[in-house]
C-alpha cells in the first residue's frame, strides 16, 4: 500500500509524541495564538519563537526536513495572500521602486509588516504539521471530541480519514486494470476512458456512502458515532503544558 | 420443533434499476439451526440476507421473532440479528480496529467495561488482539474479514447472518472460522461459496437461483444430489468428492 500520507511518524516513540491529545492541541493552540498576536513590526521577537518551534520539532524527533518540506509546498499560498503588503502601507520612511514608467511606493513598515505575516504563517504550519504528525490520527479525532468540536464535524473528518483511502485505491487499481488491458489505441480513446473511470469512481463512493450507512444502521447507529476515550492527563503533560506557557509569557514580555 | 425465528412468505424484491432480484421467496428459519444459502453468481443470496435485518424491505413479507418489520422494531431487530457484508470495507467504518468493534456495544448502550471485554472477547475470538490499534485500512483483505466478523460477534446477536464469511481468508484462519461458527449457538444464516464449510456447519441448505429458492432440504440431501448442484452451477464439496 502506497499510502503513507500523514501516519508516517505518528507511531514513533517522543517526549512529544507521548503527550496526552488534549494537552497535546491545547499547547500547540496556545503557541499558535501567542505567535499570531505577536506585533507586526517588531521581527525580533521571531527568533525566540523559531527557537521555541524548532526545539519543539526536534524533541519529537521527526526530521525537520520532513517539517520543512511541508512549509514550502503552502508557501506559494502564503505568498500570493502577501506579497501586496509592502506596497500598501506608504505612509512614512516610503521609498519607490520603478520598472519603467511603473512606479510602486515601498514602506519599510510594509516589509516589516510583510516579513513578519510569513514568519507567523511558517511557524504555525509547522506547529500544525507537527501535531498532525506526531499524533495518531484517531486519537486526535477522539481529542478534539473531547474538547467539544461539533460531533458531525468530527464525524466527517474520520469517514474522509477512512475512505479517502479506500477510493484512492479503488481509483489506483482501476487504473492499473486500464493499464493491463490498454494497448495501443489513440489519446482520445484513452481520454474518454479516463472520463468514464472518473464517472464510475463517483457512482461507486455514493453507492459505498449509502452502503456504509446502511452497515452503521444494521449496528444500532442513531446519528450519534459513540466512542471510547480513555486517555488520562498525566501530572507530566499539565507540566509541559505549564513551561510552555512560561517561556511563550516570557518572549512576549521581554521580547 | 424449535421456535421460527425468522418467516418469509412470497417475498419479492426489485431493486431500483428494476432488476427483479427476489422472486416469490418463502422460507422459515428456526431457533439455533445453521442454514446454508447457496446459488450462482448473481442468485440473490446478499440481497436475500439484506433482508434479514431490514436494511431492504421488499414488499414487507417477512416477520422477525413474529414481529413485522417496522421503523418502530427496527432498533430491537438490529440488535438480534447481527449481520456481517460480503465487502469488508463497507464493515468498516471507524478509523481503529477497537472503535469499529465497539460500535455495536457502545450504541447498545453498554457500560465502558463491558464495551471493553466485549471487544477483547471478540477480537481474541478472531485472531485479531494483535491489531486493536491499527486503523482498517491499513489491514490485509483477509485480516479486515476477521475483523468484520468481530464487529458483529461483539454485540452477541441471537442471529448472525454472514455473507461470503470464508472468502479472503487463509486455510488456516478458514479453519478457525469454521470452529467459531460451530461453536457458536447463535441462530446461523450463511451465504457462500464455500460449500465446504457449509457441509460442516449447516444443517440445512437453501438453494438459490436467478431470484427463487430451488429447493430448501437437508445438507446431505442437496450436496449428494450431483444432476441439482450441476443444473445450478455448482460442485460437489471436496470432502464429498474424496468419499464418493
Ligand atoms: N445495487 C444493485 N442495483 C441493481 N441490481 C443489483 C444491485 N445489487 C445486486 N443487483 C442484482 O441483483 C441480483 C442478485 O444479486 P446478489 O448480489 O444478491 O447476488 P449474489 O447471489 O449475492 O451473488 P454473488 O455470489 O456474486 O455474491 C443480480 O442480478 C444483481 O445483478
Ligand atoms: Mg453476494
Amino acid at each position: 500500500m502506497e499510502h503513507a500520507f500523514f501516519d508516517e511518524y505518528s507511531h514513533s516513540d517522543s517526549v512529544i509524541h507521548r503527550l496526552e491529545p488534549r494537552v497535546k492541541i491545547l499547547a500547540f493552540l496556545l503557541c499558535i495564538l501567542f505567535i499570531a498576536f505577536a506585533t507586526g513590526y517588531n521581527l525580533k521577537i521571531f527568533v525566540p519563537y523559531s527557537i521555541t518551534v524548532i526545539s519543539l520539532i526536534l524533541l519529537s524527533k521527526v526530521p525537520v526536513a520532513f517539517i520543512f518540506k511541508r512549509v514550502v509546498s503552502l508557501l506559494p499560498f502564503i505568498l500570493m495572500v502577501t506579497i501586496f503588503l509592502p506596497f500598501i502601507q506608504s505612509v512614512e520612511g516610503g521609498e519607490k521602486v520603478s520598472w519603467g514608467a511603473l512606479t510602486l511606493p515601498v514602506s519599510y513598515n510594509g516589509i516589516r509588516l510583510f516579513v513578519s505575516v510569513v514568519m507567523k504563517s511558517c511557524l504555525s504550519v509547522m506547529l500544525t504539521t507537527l501535531l498532525m504528525v506526531s499524533t495518531d490520527f484517531a486519537s486526535l479525532l477522539k481529542a478534539l471530541e473531547k474538547l467539544r468540536v461539533p460531533s458531525l464535524l468530527i464525524m466527517i473528518i474520520s469517514f474522509m480519514y477512512r475512505y479517502v483511502f479506500v477510493l484512492e485505491d479503488e481509483l489506483m487499481k482501476m487504473r492499473q486494470a486500464k493499464e493491463c488491458r490498454s494497448v495501443g489505441g489513440s489519446q482520445w480513446f484513452h481520454l474518454k476512458a479516463q472520463a468514464n473511470m472518473l464517472g464510475v469512481l463517483f457512482l461507486r463512493a455514493y453507492e459505498r456512502a449509502e452502503k456504509v450507512y446502511l452497515a452503521m444502521c444494521s449496528r444500532g447507529f442513531d446519528g450519534h458515532a459513540r466512542s471510547i476515550y480513555d486517555s488520562k492527563i498525566k501530572t507530566r503533560d499539565m507540566l509541559f503544558l505549564v513551561f510552555l506557557a512560561v517561556i511563550l509569557t516570557l518572549i512576549k514580555l521581554y521580547g | 420443533m424449535a421456535k421460527k425465528v425468522i418467516e418469509i412468505q412470497g417475498l419479492n424484491f426489485y431493486y431500483p434499476d428494476s432488476t427483479h432480484a427476489l422472486k416469490n421467496i418463502a422460507l422459515d428459519i428456526f431457533e439455533g439451526e445453521s442454514v446454508g444459502v447457496i446459488g450462482p453468481n448473481g442468485a440473490g443470496k446478499s440481497t436475500l440476507l439484506l433482508h434479514l435485518n431490514g436494511i431492504l424491505r421488499g414488499d414487507n413479507h417477512i416477520k422477525l421473532f413474529d414481529m413485522e418489520i417496522s421503523d418502530k422494531a427496527l432498533p430491537l431487530i438490529r440488535k438480534k440479528v447481527g449481520v456481517v457484508f460480503q465487502d469488508p470495507n463497507n464493515q468498516l467504518f471507524m478509523p481503529t480496529v477497537f472503535d469499529d468493534v465497539a460500535f455495536g456495544p457502545l450504541s447498545m448502550g453498554l457500560s465502558k467495561d463491558e464495551v471493553n471485554r466485549a471487544v477483547n472477547e471478540a477480537l481474541r475470538e478472531v485472531d485479531m488482539l494483535d491489531c486493536v490499534n491499527r486503523s482498517s485500512h491499513h489491514l490485509s483483505s483477509g485480516q479486515k474479514k476477521r475483523v468484520s466478523l468481530a464487529t458483529v460477534l461483539s454485540m452477541r446477536p441471537d442471529i448472525l447472518v454472514l455473507d461470503e464469511p470464508s472468502s479472503d481468508l487463509d486455510p488456516k484462519h478458514r479453519r478457525d472460522l469454521i470452529a467459531i461458527l460451530k461453536r457458536l449457538s447463535a441462530t446461523k444464516i450463511i451465504a457462500t461459496h464455500d460449500l465446504d464449510l457449509v457441509l460442516e456447519v449447516c444443517s440445512r441448505v437453501v438453494l438459490l437461483n436467478a431470484g427463487r429458492v430451488v429447493v430448501t432440504a437437508a445438507a446431505m440431501e442437496v450436496f449428494s444430489n450431483r444432476q441439482l448442484l450441476e443444473e445450478n452451477d455448482l460442485g460437489i464439496p471436496i470432502a464429498l468428492c474424496k468419499a464418493g
